[in-house]
């Protein structure tokens, strides 16, 4: 069961009916002991956003990339198919493909030049006779494959334990949010290069939190808000919700926060894109019906699927990875995702509008990563203080509504409950959480899945 | 065979523009920045200007338009991005960033644009009232307690003017291969 450390501190989560409050322990955020588990128990057990099929389209296409700290090579084998392997020689350990990405039919260790075909065979071992063996050793020494991988709606995902869950019972509720994505246009979604790729000082689990956060939205970013208003665009948080999808997954549903390319037009967008999304939004109604075109087209959504991918559904497609590094470190990765026939006006106007709000340059992402680095200082106040009971940082907003079977808001901290209430099963401690008070029945009933 | 242009000076718009000048414009340029004059350092721009930083994966010919960016600005977004910075709303930098920008490695060209003949076949045309500035930048950078150094090029497009040189494109190209922990992009670079 991977690495298992002496026990970490519990409670992590102190959740309490009767006062209606919901405390996370602020050694979540900080503990080594947790970050090994972490790795141990969440990342060797469950599935994880790899990359997306589009990043290979051709045959002996690879990218190079390090999931829970392994480095993998992601790639398409001459005869089509997606693989994952381990990116370390079989021999004697070596980093095997050195490149971040390429095209290669065949990937040589320069160590001993061991080399292998893109499929995991093995195609030479320079002076085989040396073994004693040779065809059955040779067959033992192929490539490591990751030990699961399944691709939904293009997105690639895999498991280092064999024994997970097929992967869509695992996105359950999730899937069809990926799905709609997909059928936002006719002939589907691929990824550009131009991949955003930095570092932050956090928690990775303040980057889920973040994601899932409406209520930080006006104060954080003030400054973003007020250029979406001078351009002609009112922006509101009524009838903005959120949803606990299951299995540690998070839905924000957004009406309120700008404009979409070719779904929702506002006039920074400009008078020929209102006549290009006009004509976008009744193809969409033609191919996929008023209900379906709605969900699809007029709704913005911000989808977090446990425990490392990110799908901002906004203004444009962002795709975002995240990669604990150490408990205040995580590396992220983001990728456009754009329709693959695209008018290169609507294309050219989209990667602006994206790129003005995510990224380490953007408008807003930059005073976001300040916000969870600045959780990431700031909580070292209490640590080790003698009062424990400081240590906890509060997320009961909206427990009020909970407990009248109410729809948790956007504004709310819904979503970031059902992450952490997820993430302490998923941890394996025991006495991780304490439950105060009975879970009301209105919340036990799963209301707040779509 | 390869030649070294001369690259001491370039012609545009029926002025020889010098390599000293294109230097003292770039120098005062990091001065205006390092010192948070973002009004003074708009000025420097024509209007329509573009500021670009593209990701630490960007092959040379990429376009903007086509591919994902940090900093993908036209005009109405540089004026947004500005007036955000001069915010105390900017939370990311407030407090600003303490920057030391050194500025070298300047080289001078005519721009030409690929242009398609009639009959079919590219060629170089010299546009005539702009030209291309190349050099290279270290923004070290301090903030929260940390130091952090970005290294890299500037390709930028220049016009001459009767108040002197202006941006046309302001475009910074990171040599790293991805931006380290804490160095995000919240200041010009």
């Amino acid at each position: 069961m991977g690495s298992n450390p002496r026990t970490a501190p519990a409670p992590m989560i102190v959740e309490d009916w009767d006062q209606l409050t919901f405390r996370v322990n602020r050694e979540a955020y900080r503990s080594a002991e947790v970050f090994a588990r972490e790795r141990g128990w969440v990342w060797m057990h469950t599935w994880l956003y790899l990359g997306h099929e589009t990043e290979i389209p051709n045959p002996n296409d690879f990218k190079a990339r390090t999931l829970g700290g392994r480095p993998l090579i992601f790639c398409r084998d001459t005869a089509g198919e997606v693989h994952a392997f381990l990116n370390s020689c079989p021999h004697r350990g070596t980093v095997l493909c050195r490149e971040n990405e390429g095209s290669t039919r065949l990937f040589q260790c320069f160590y001993h030049a061991w080399t292998f075909r893109n499929n995991g065979e093995v195609a030479a071992i320079p002076d085989a006779g040396a073994y004693e063996s040779t065809d059955e050793f040779r067959a033992s020494m192929g490539l490591r494959s990751v030990p699961r991988l399944e691709i939904h709606e293009g997105f690639v995902f895999i498991s280092f334990d064999p024994d997970v869950p097929p992967l869509l019972e695992h996105l359950g509720d999730a899937a069809d949010y990926m799905s709609m994505i997909e059928q936002q246009h006719v002939g589907g979604m691929t990824t550009l290069p131009g991949t955003q790729l930095y570092g932050v000082r956090g928690n990775w689990k303040l980057a889920v939190e973040n994601a899932m956060d409406g209520y930080h939205f006006a104060p954080t970013h003030n400054t973003f808000v007020g250029y979406l208003r001078e351009s002609g665009y009112a922006v509101t948080d009524d009838n903005q919700y959120a949803y606990n999808l299951g299995n540690g997954h998070g839905l924000l549903v957004l009406t309120g926060h700008g404009g979409r390319i070719s779904m929702i037009w506002e006039p920074r967008f400009g008078e020929d894109e209102r006549i290009r999304t006009d004509a976008h939004r009744a193809e969409m109604t033609q191919r996929l019906g008023e209900q379906r075109a709605h969900h699809v087209a007029d709704e913005s959504h911000i989808l977090f699927v446990f425990p490392n991918l990110l799908l901002f559904d906004i203004e444009g497609l962002s795709i975002r990875q995240l990669e604990p590094v150490a408990p205040d470190q995580t590396d992220v990765r983001a990728w456009q995702l754009v329709p693959r026939n695209e008018d290169p006006e609507t294309r050219a106007l989209r990667m602006k509008t994206v790129v003005s709000f995510v990224g380490p340059g953007g408008l807003a992402t930059p005073d976001d990563i300040e916000a969870y680095e600045a959780v990431q200082r700031g909580i070292q106040a209490t640590a080790g203080s003698g009062l424990p009971e400081l240590d906890f940082s509060d997320m009961s907003r909206g427990m009020a509504d909970e407990v009248k079977g109410v729809q948790g808001r956007s504004i709310d901290e819904g979503a970031m409950r059902g992450f952490w209430r997820h993430w302490v099963d998923a941890i394996g401690l025991d006495d991780g959480i304490e439950v105060n008070g009975e879970r009301p029945a209105s919340f036990l009933s799963g209301r707040d899945v779509r | 065979m390869t030649a070294i242009d001369n690259r001491s000076s370039v012609e545009c718009a029926g002025r020889t523009i010098t390599r000293q000048e294109v230097e003292d414009f770039l120098y005062a340029e990091a001065d205006l920045l390092d010192h948070w004059n973002y009004d003074g350092w708009l000025a420097l721009f024509e209007s329509g200007a573009r500021y670009e930083i593209p990701t630490t994966d960007y092959r040379p010919g990429w376009s903007p338009h086509e591919t994902g960016s940090f900093v993908d600005d036209d005009w109405p977004l540089l004026l947004a991005r500005v007036k955000r910075l001069k915010s105390r709303k900017a939370h990311a930098e407030n407090p600003h960033s303490r920057t030391h920008r050194l500025v070298s490695n300047v080289r001078l060209s005519a721009h030409t644009a690929s242009v398609n003949s009639t009959n079919g076949t590219e060629h170089a045309e010299s546009t005539e009232d702009c030209f291309r500035v190349a050099a290279s930048f270290v923004v070290h950078r301090a903030r929260d307690g940390r130091f952090d150094a970005y290294v890299g090029w500037y390709e930028h497009l220049l016009v001459p003017t009767e108040d002197g040189l202006r941006f046309r494109l302001r475009r910074s190209v990171l040599g790293h291969e991805s931006l380290a922990a804490g160095a995000r992009l919240s200041f010009i670079l």
